[in-house]
Formats: structure tokens, C-alpha cells, sequence
């Protein structure tokens, strides 16, 4: 039996060939062909020039890069933390029996994520408006302030705007993938739970939490991955006070399809590249991804 | 192990594919080099063939349309691929020489970094000096390559200007006659003035600008270009520009309103500024239901004459139909479609001459009687004519960048200058900057 | 006297027993009072922007970018008349759906088939292979478009829906999620009991994981399906024929020479979000009804 166990393991393989057939045809070319650019001068219409690593030497010396990694930083931590709670919390409780109209919910809060950028950027654009924003008129008639506040004049301001849109639209998306994970939970354990005389509260730390620890290690690690290439929400936004909304990503599009610096475009993608990846690998290290996996197999 | 071998195999022909697909992309240049077209010499009927047009704006079917009623064995096929985006489009085809249409559509934003490639047809071989011979200077400058040949065409002209409320201008400036106003405006300086004056007599209520912005869109074309021999300028006229920006926003002269957001909007249609500095285009805010807008509005001029936008037309090199591109090119240069569009869609035209013809008799709904047509062409001739250049108009939106983000935060203008600097410096590190 | 205070005693400890449920239903139903107040509170701030969305669909172009639309309009037909003047929308909605059915159906079935693959074998390569899959995913996007226009052209596949629709099969994120999935959904006993009956491995998959990960596969049903319908830079790309595009194109293309029409794009929107819904609401009964006691039992 253990024999047969070993000789069943290199079935693995068939079932991942065809992933890594797919990539190899259609996703390999494109992404080496951006890696061959990044050592060139290119404005997107002559031929490539080689110019070896002359690219990333003025990465290293874009000042402005280093304020995107920064700004990006900001704007991911300020949006992660309440978006997963919330995502959480929105699971759990949508999760419990006595929730009648789930569907509905579900679909509501997943909303947020199907407003179209367009859409987005004239909603916040009125709400945020400097003289006649619907933000202003309510702090102001609530007393809060005299004077409008000019949303879009504060770096940090603007950050937290961004922060927040992206809060709202990305916390139906991550409930509904907690909530998949908790679908995936034995009823029957729970049931056990009950007849132990657990209360919700003492389930929810020792059942559900433990058993849905492959769904917040994904979700951790996509929300670095994801995160770290936050584009939309600030492209719509603009550059904002002091580039103080301007994303790594936006740095590259920016390079690339504004400039015609494709062969810089590339370098600041690699350069984006290894930040995620050793961002991927410490979040990694932090759940110890590694010795859960041992522990389970 | 077989299996990964085929993954080599099929890796590194791929690697090789691609990279070759990127060198060699020279072929075919110049088919039809140095040979004049001689379309006068034709009929309409005499065209025949199938004509394919790129485009990021739905509006060329309908310029396609009336191409096709003149020339009735001609087929226009339309491409229309929108958003910013259409500049990616249009390079992975023209590098990939697939499918490259015969003629495609620049704008004025990117045109710049398109039409002095070898795969932009040099118009002047063809005979397109004439065609752009009567256009108004700036129109005709910005379609010039940089060996002073004729690259690319519009049909078009953008001029901007001021459009007032005329209830809010008899009230507050005691006049809603044109030429009046314009003579009240006709500085920046009378304008400070001016809009102080309206800010006390309506005790803060109505303000005479929208935003400061407009002083920086109004003249900054007027200035020296930015980079001269590798270098960064820094015309001295720009400090103008921010000191005017300042005083208006420390005087109340604007509403902060910033340009086409929704405030600015409503302040358009309902009033609470009286001017606005818009393009001949900008039409589309402003709300006519029932014809409630009809008259409301009368064009003054600004201090200095300026445009906003355009759209310029190229001929692929490499296109095997040259002839009955020329055709459309010449086609959409002549008085005769200018004249139509100007009527139909209220673009106003590239040409002096439909200026000219219509000045006494134009008159458009939102503007009543007024004769608009006369301040926009005193205006658009006021345009100075640069060649489209590859960054001076967005080097020219870091300096406004830095100048608002300076006002905004109470510095001054050597602190914006510092801030523009670094932010060149980080964006064209090959400027050389002092 | 004894007996007494027992039953006293006794008594007096139901009683309190009996007031202690009461207290604790008082407490849940005031704690379910406050859950439904925060549920309606979120559900408005979500809907409010989507409904104002589908509004503005009603609306003149001159209302549209300067105010936040909440009552409907009397423009809708005429907004209207302008999107299908300028494109042929419903031919988008039909290539939408074509490209979009197709590459989710490939995206699950592929997903699910390599997350399984990487969640219970342990072949050799297991982290190197699934750790390269994670790096794959963090490569900005952006430039691969034009390297990937190089090769589609190479392979002769523009201006065919190809390029759109098969490389769905090698979805990183949905490998990932369903692996995630798998590790915790799918009890290895059980398979070792399909392998005992006699099935092969792809049997077993079919049969056993596959029913097991069904809520997970339609919620990454519902992700694939959204991002698929919604993706504008890759067809735009890709295809040359203005009839061929999708509907995000085709709406985008809804503009004039100097500015968006508004109206009409917000109508082509309204559309395009109708089959969203529908897929919502088909995907989200699957999450719900509870598959997992079901396949256990068998």
C-alpha cells in the first residue's frame, strides 16, 4: 500500500502538465521578451538597442521610484487591514444559519468590484470634490470643519482616498473567498462542536480559524502579490500632491505608455518583480507556510 | 523526461521566435518615393478601391460616409479602437507590419512621437503643401515633420476662448456685448482687477474664473520651448504665469472649480463664474434641454489665443493603396467638407479661407446672434505654430504640476521651480538641467 | 425540611437555568438586531454607486459627469438609439459571451484539475514547480501585452479569438485558490478509498475532489467570469475586426472627437452588467447549498 502511495505521487505531474503547456506556449515568449527589453533603449518603433544594464542603473538613481515603492507601501497597508477584517468578519456572520437573503448579500457586497474605473472615477470625483463635494458638505454641516477640506492637496490625504476605494472594492471579493473556505468545513464537526457545548465564539477560534488556514494563506499572499501592483484606483485618481499616489505600476505605465520608455518600462517591471517576491517570501515566512505544509502531509 | 524535453525544444524555438520577430523590422520604405499624385487631374468616379482608417473616435464614419457619396466606387472601412490605449494598438501592428490600415489618426497629445518615423508617408511628395497652404499657421505647423515636410493633416482647427453668462455679465461687468468684454479681459492683470471688483459687489457669491487653471492653459503655448540643444529652459515668461495663477486664487478671482470637474460643470450651466476659458469644442457640457441654452452664452477673448486637442491624420509608408489615401487626405483638406463639418458637427475648420467665408454669417444656438467665428479667428491666428515635438507638452504639465501643488501649499515660485526640475530630471534624465 | 430545601434549591437553579436561556436569547436577538443594522448599512454604501450607475443610464450627457444621479431620467431611449448607431452592440454581447463562457469553462476545469494536482501528489518538483507558478503572478502585466501581440502574430492567431480564450487554462490565481481549496476540502482518506474501489486517478478526481471543491469552484467561477467579461487591452489587442470586439470595447468606442458619450456608453454598461448578475446569482446557490455534507455521505 505505501508502495502504491509512492508510485501515485508522479501522477502529479500529468495533472499540472497542462498548466505548464499553456504557459510555456502563450505566457513564456511574452514575459522573456519584456526581460530581453529591459537591457535595450527602445521607444517603441525603431529597433531595440542593446544598452546593458544602463536601465537599472538609473533605477536604482529614480528617486521616484523609490517614492512609488513608498507610496504603494501606504496605500496597501492602509487598505489590507480593514478590508480583511471586514472580509472576515462579513463571512462569519454571513456564514451563520440565521441570515436569511444570503445570495442577495453575497451579490451586493461583491458590487462594489463590478463598478466600472469610469464609473469610479466620476462617483469619487464628486465626492471629493474641493467646493462641491458631497464628503465636504456633510463634515462641514456636521460641524467638523469651517472650511472645505481640499482632499487632493494632502499626500496623505489622497492616499487614504485610494486606500479606501480600493477597501471597497476588493472586501465583497475576499468575503466571498473566506466564505468558499468555510463552505469547504465539515458540517459535522461543527456539529460535534455543539454537542461539546461550544459556544460560537469558541468554534470560530478553535474549528473554523485553523481549518480555513490555507484560504488566509492565500488570501495573505495574494493580497502582497495583488497589492503591490495596485494601478487602477490611482490611475483614475492621478499622481496626486507630491506624486503622493503615484504606484509603482503607474511609475511603469507611466515609463512606458506615456514616455515611450519601453526599455525602461521593463526594468522598473523586473525591478517591481523582485519587491514582490521578497515581499511574497517574508509573508510567507510569516505564516510559515513551510512547516504547516509538513505538519499536514 | 521525454515530456521535458519537449519543453526545451518548444522554449527555446519559442525564444528564438521572438527574438528574431524584433530585429530586421526594416522593409519596404519608400515604394512610391518623390512621385506627385496628380489627383487634381481626376474625377470622383475615377476612384475606385477599398480604404482602410484607423481611428480612436467613432466620428470618422460619418467623415467616411461623405467621402463614400462622392466617390461612389470607393469603400471606407472604419477600425475604431478606443481609449489610450490605441497608441499600443497602433504600434504592435506597425512594428509587426500587420494589417497596418492606409490611414490612421493621431492625437494631438502623442502625434509628436509618431510622425517623424519612417513609416509615416512624407505627404510633400505627394502634393500635400498645397493642401496645407491656406490652413491657419499652428495647424499646419503641427503636421510638419521635422525636415519641414508635411507628415500629417487635419481638417480642424481648436481654438479656446472665454464663454460668459451673458445674464451674469450685464449684471457684474455691465455689458454682455463681445467686443466690450474682450476688451475687459484683455490682460491678465484687468482681469485680477476685474474679478476682485465682482467678488466684493456680490459679497463673495459669484466669482469672475473658474479656476487658475486657466491662465496656464490659455498661455502656455506662448512660451520658448523647453528643451533647446539637450537643455532645459526655463522661459522667464513662466514666472508670469504663476504669478498671475497666485493672484488670482489669493484675490478670489476663482472659484476654485477645477477644469471639466463636476462643480466647474455646474457653474457652467447655472452660473456662479461668469467666464470660462474653454475650447471652440467643449459645447458637449453644457446642458440644452428644450433649448433652455440658447443665448445664454457670448465668446470673448482671451489675453492670448490658444487650442486644445486635435486630431491629425498619416499615411502608412508601407500602404499599396497611396493613391486613394491621398484622395481622402485631400479630400478632407478641401473647403468643401470643412465647410460641411463646421455646419454639421460645429468643429471649427483648419482652413482661413472657410474661416473667412463664414465669419459674417455663422452663428451657433448657445451663442444667439453673435458672430463667433470672429473672435475665433483672431484668436487662432494669435496661436503661435510650433512643431507637434516629442515631450514639450508634457514637460509643460510637470511645470503646472508643480506650480499648483506650490500655490495650493503657499510657496513660492523658486520652490515650484525646484519641484518641476527634479520631477524633469526623473522623467528625461538625458535633459540636461542646471 | 431537607427535601424541601433540595427542591428548593433545585427549583431556585431552574429557575435561574431558565432566566439564563432567556437573558442569552435576549442577548443573541438584540446581537442579531445589530448584525442585520450593519448588514443593511453595508449593503447600501455597495449599492448605492451601482444603482447610481445603472441611472445614469437614463441620462443627458450634459447632467452625467456633474452630478451623483439618483433619480431615473428620461434619456434612455434616445441614449440608446446613439449606442446602436455607432456599434453593433448586441454582436458584442454575443463575442463577449462566446469568448467569456469559453474561457471560464477552460479557467475552472484547468484550475481545478492543476490546484488538485499540486494539493495531493507529492512528486519531486511540488515547491520549485508551485513556487515558480506564485512568480509568475508577480510580473507586472502591462508591457507583456506587446511581446504577446508578437507571438500571437507569429503563430498566425490575430484576429481570432484563440489568444483570448486558451491561455485561461493557465490561470496562476485560480491554481493557487483551489489548491488552497483542495489542501483543506478534500480528506486524502477518501481518495485512498476511490483508489481502493479501483478508480484511476483522473476518475477519482472527477468523481471525489471535484463535487468536494464545488463551492470554491463557483465562487472562482464568478471571479473568472467578471474579469473575463470585463477585460478591454487584450481583444482590443489582439483583434482587428470592429465587429469581432467584445462589449468593453465596443462601449469605449462610443465617443466623439473631443469627448465620451456618456449616455450611451452608461447604456452599453447597463447591459453588460445584466449577465453578471445572472451568473451571480447561479454561481452563488452553488456556494450556498451545502455540497460538502452531501459528498460526504456517499
Amino acid at each position: 500500500m505505501f508502495a502504491g502511495k509512492i508510485d501515485k505521487s508522479r501522477y502529479g505531474y500529468l495533472f499540472i502538465a497542462p498548466f505548464f503547456l499553456v504557459f510555456f506556449i502563450f505566457d513564456l515568449g511574452p514575459i522573456l521578451y519584456s526581460f530581453y527589453l529591459s537591457f535595450t533603449d527602445w521607444s517603441g518603433f525603431d529597433t531595440p538597442s542593446f544598452v546593458g544594464l544602463a536601465n537599472y542603473e538609473r533605477l536604482l538613481q529614480d528617486t521616484l521610484f523609490f517614492k512609488s515603492i513608498y507610496n504603494t507601501l501606504v496605500i496597501w497597508i492602509l487598505s489590507i487591514i480593514p478590508q480583511l477584517t471586514i472580509a472576515l468578519t462579513l463571512a462569519l456572520i454571513l456564514h451563520e444559519k440565521f441570515i436569511r437573503g444570503k445570495h442577495l448579500f453575497h451579490a451586493i457586497f461583491y458590487f462594489p468590484n463590478m463598478v466600472t474605473p469610469v464609473t469610479m472615477g466620476v462617483l469619487f470625483a464628486l465626492i471629493f470634490d474641493w467646493q462641491n463635494g458631497s464628503a465636504n458638505k456633510i463634515i462641514m454641516a456636521l460641524g467638523i470643519v469651517d472650511d472645505p477640506v481640499n482632499w487632493f492637496n494632502s499626500p496623505f490625504l489622497a492616499q487614504l482616498i485610494v486606500a479606501s476605494i480600493l477597501m471597497w472594492q476588493w472586501f465583497g471579493f475576499n468575503m466571498l473567498v473566506f466564505l468558499a473556505g468555510l463552505q469547504s468545513i465539515p458540517e459535522d464537526l461543527y456539529e460535534a462542536a455543539e454537542i461539546d457545548g461550544a459556544n460560537k465564539f469558541q468554534t470560530a477560534i478553535k474549528i473554523t480559524l485553523p481549518l480555513l488556514r490555507p484560504v488566509l494563506i492565500f488570501t495573505m499572499i495574494t493580497s502582497v502579490i495583488g497589492g503591490m501592483q495596485i494601478f487602477d484606483q490611482p490611475l483614475m485618481i492621478g499622481k496626486g500632491p507630491e506624486n503622493s499616489t503615484l504606484t509603482m505600476v503607474m511609475h511603469l505605465y507611466e515609463a512606458a505608455f506615456v514616455r515611450y520608455e519601453y526599455g525602461y518600462g521593463a526594468a522598473i517591471a523586473y525591478g517591481i518583480f523582485v519587491l514582490i517576491a521578497v515581499a511574497t517570501a517574508f509573508s510567507m515566512w510569516m505564516t510559515k507556510i513551510r512547516e504547516k505544509k509538513e505538519g499536514v502531509s | 523526461m521525454r515530456k521535458s524535453f519537449t519543453f526545451i525544444m518548444m522554449f527555446s524555438v519559442l525564444i528564438i521566435g521572438v527574438l528574431a520577430g524584433c530585429s530586421g523590422d526594416s522593409e519596404e520604405a519608400g515604394s512610391n518615393n518623390g512621385e506627385e499624385m496628380n489627383n487634381e487631374n481626376m474625377e470622383p468616379e475615377d476612384f475606385e478601391g477599398t480604404l482602410d482608417i484607423w481611428t480612436f473616435f467613432g466620428g470618422v464614419e460619418g467623415m467616411a460616409e461623405s467621402f463614400e457619396e462622392k466617390y461612389p466606387n470607393v469603400d471606407v472601412n472604419v477600425e475604431v479602437f478606443p481609449g489610450d490605449q490605441y497608441q499600443t494598438k497602433l504600434m504592435t501592428a506597425i512594428q509587426s507590419r500587420t494589417d497596418v490600415p492606409d490611414i490612421f489618426d493621431l492625437e494631438r497629445s502623442y502625434m509628436g512621437k509618431f510622425i517623424n518615423q519612417e513609416f509615416v508617408a512624407n505627404l510633400s511628395d505627394m502634393g500635400a503643401d498645397e493642401l496645407v497652404e491656406g490652413q491657419v499657421e499652428y495647424v499646419k505647423e503641427l503636421g510638419t515633420g521635422e525636415n519641414g515636410d508635411v507628415r500629417a493633416i487635419s481638417d480642424h482647427s481648436s481654438p479656446g476662448a472665454f464663454w460668459y453668462h451673458r445674464d451674469l455679465a450685464k449684471e457684474y461687468l455691465g455689458t454682455d456685448d463681445p467686443q466690450e468684454i474682450s476688451e475687459m479681459v484683455s490682460s491678465w492683470d484687468k482681469i485680477i482687477e476685474l474679478g476682485q471688483k465682482v467678488y466684493e459687489e456680490s459679497d463673495g457669491e459669484v466669482n469672475l474664473l473658474s479656476h487658475y487653471g486657466d491662465v496656464f492653459n490659455t498661455e502656455k503655448q506662448h512660451q520658448e520651448q523647453w528643451v533647446q540643444d539637450g537643455k532645459l529652459v526655463v522661459d522667464p515668461a513662466w514666472k508670469d504665469i504663476f504669478n498671475n495663477m497666485k493672484q488670482i486664487r489669493e484675490n478670489n478671482v476663482d472659484a476654485k472649480l477645477g477644469y471639466f470637474s463636476g462643480g466647474w460643470g455646474d457653474a457652467l450651466n447655472e452660473g456662479g463664474v461668469i467666464m470660462f476659458a474653454m475650447p471652440a469644442w467643449g459645447g458637449f457640457m453644457i446642458d440644452n434641454e428644450d433649448g433652455k441654452a440658447e443665448g445664454k452664452y457670448g465668446i470673448a477673448k482671451t489675453p492670448s489665443g490658444y487650442y486644445e486637442g486635435g486630431t491629425y491624420r498619416s499615411i502608412y509608408e508601407g500602404s499599396d493603396n497611396k493613391q486613394l489615401a491621398y484622395e481622402f487626405v485631400r479630400y478632407i483638406s478641401s473647403e468643401e467638407w470643412q465647410n460641411k463639418n463646421l455646419e454639421e458637427t460645429g468643429n471649427m475648420p483648419a482652413l482661413t479661407s472657410v474661416y473667412e467665408e463664414n465669419l459674417d454669417s455663422y452663428t451657433h444656438e448657445f451663442f444667439g446672434e453673435q458672430k463667433i467665428l470672429e473672435q475665433y479667428y483672431d484668436l487662432v491666428q494669435d496661436v503661435p505654430a510650433h512643431e507637434a515635438g516629442e515631450n514639450n507638452n508634457d514637460i509643460s504639465t510637470l511645470f503646472y504640476d508643480a506650480a499648483s501643488s506650490a500655490i495650493d501649499g503657499g510657496q513660492s515660485y523658486e520652490q515650484a521651480i525646484e519641484k518641476f526640475k527634479k520631477s524633469v530630471a526623473n522623467g528625461y534624465p538625458e535633459i540636461e538641467i542646471e | 425540611m431537607r427535601n424541601n430545601s433540595i427542591s428548593a434549591m433545585a427549583s431556585r437553579s431552574e429557575e435561574q437555568h431558565d432566566s439564563e436561556i432567556r437573558r442569552n436569547q435576549r442577548k443573541s436577538f438584540l446581537a442579531k438586531i445589530i448584525i442585520w443594522i450593519l448588514l443593511i448599512l453595508a449593503a447600501g454604501i455597495c449599492l448605492l454607486p451601482f444603482y447610481s450607475m445603472m441611472i445614469t443610464a437614463t441620462h443627458a450627457n450634459a447632467d452625467i459627469t456633474r452630478k451623483l444621479l439618483l433619480t431615473p431620467g428620461s434619456h434612455l431611449i434616445d441614449n440608446y438609439q446613439r449606442l446602436v448607431d455607432v456599434v453593433p452592440i448586441w454582436r458584442g454581447f454575443l463575442n463577449s459571451l462566446i469568448i467569456t463562457v469559453s474561457a471560464t469553462a477552460i479557467g475552472l476545469y484547468f484550475s481545478a484539475l492543476s490546484g488538485y494536482g499540486f494539493s495531493k501528489f507529492n512528486f519531486k518538483w511540488n515547491g520549485p514547480l508551485f513556487a515558480f507558478v506564485l512568480a509568475t503572478m508577480m510580473i507586472p502585466g502591462q508591457l507583456g501585452i506587446i511581446g504577446f501581440f508578437k507571438l500571437m502574430n507569429m503563430f498566425g492567431l490575430i484576429n481570432t479569438y484563440w489568444p483570448l480564450i486558451v491561455p485561461a487554462a493557465n490561470n496562476a490565481f485560480g491554481l493557487f485558490f483551489l489548491k488552497q481549496v483542495a489542501d483543506s476540502a478534500v480528506p486524502k482518506e477518501l481518495l485512498e478509498s476511490g483508489r481502493i474501489d479501483g478508480c484511476n486517478e483522473l476518475q477519482i478526481f472527477h468523481r471525489i475532489a471535484l463535487p468536494l471543491m464545488t463551492p470554491a469552484i463557483a465562487t472562482l467561477g464568478i471571479f473568472l467570469f467578471i474579469g473575463k467579461w470585463n477585460e478591454f487591452l487584450q481583444p482590443m489587442i489582439i483583434l482587428f475586426d470592429n465587429s469581432l470586439q467584445p462589449l468593453p470595447v465596443m462601449i469605449a468606442s462610443v465617443r466623439n472627437q473631443f469627448s465620451v458619450d456618456y449616455g450611451a456608453q452608461y447604456v452599453g454598461i447597463a447591459i453588460s452588467v445584466v449577465p453578471i448578475i445572472i451568473v451571480f446569482a447561479l454561481a452563488s446557490k452553488k456556494i450556498i447549498g451545502n455540497v460538502m455534507a452531501g459528498a460526504l455521505k456517499q
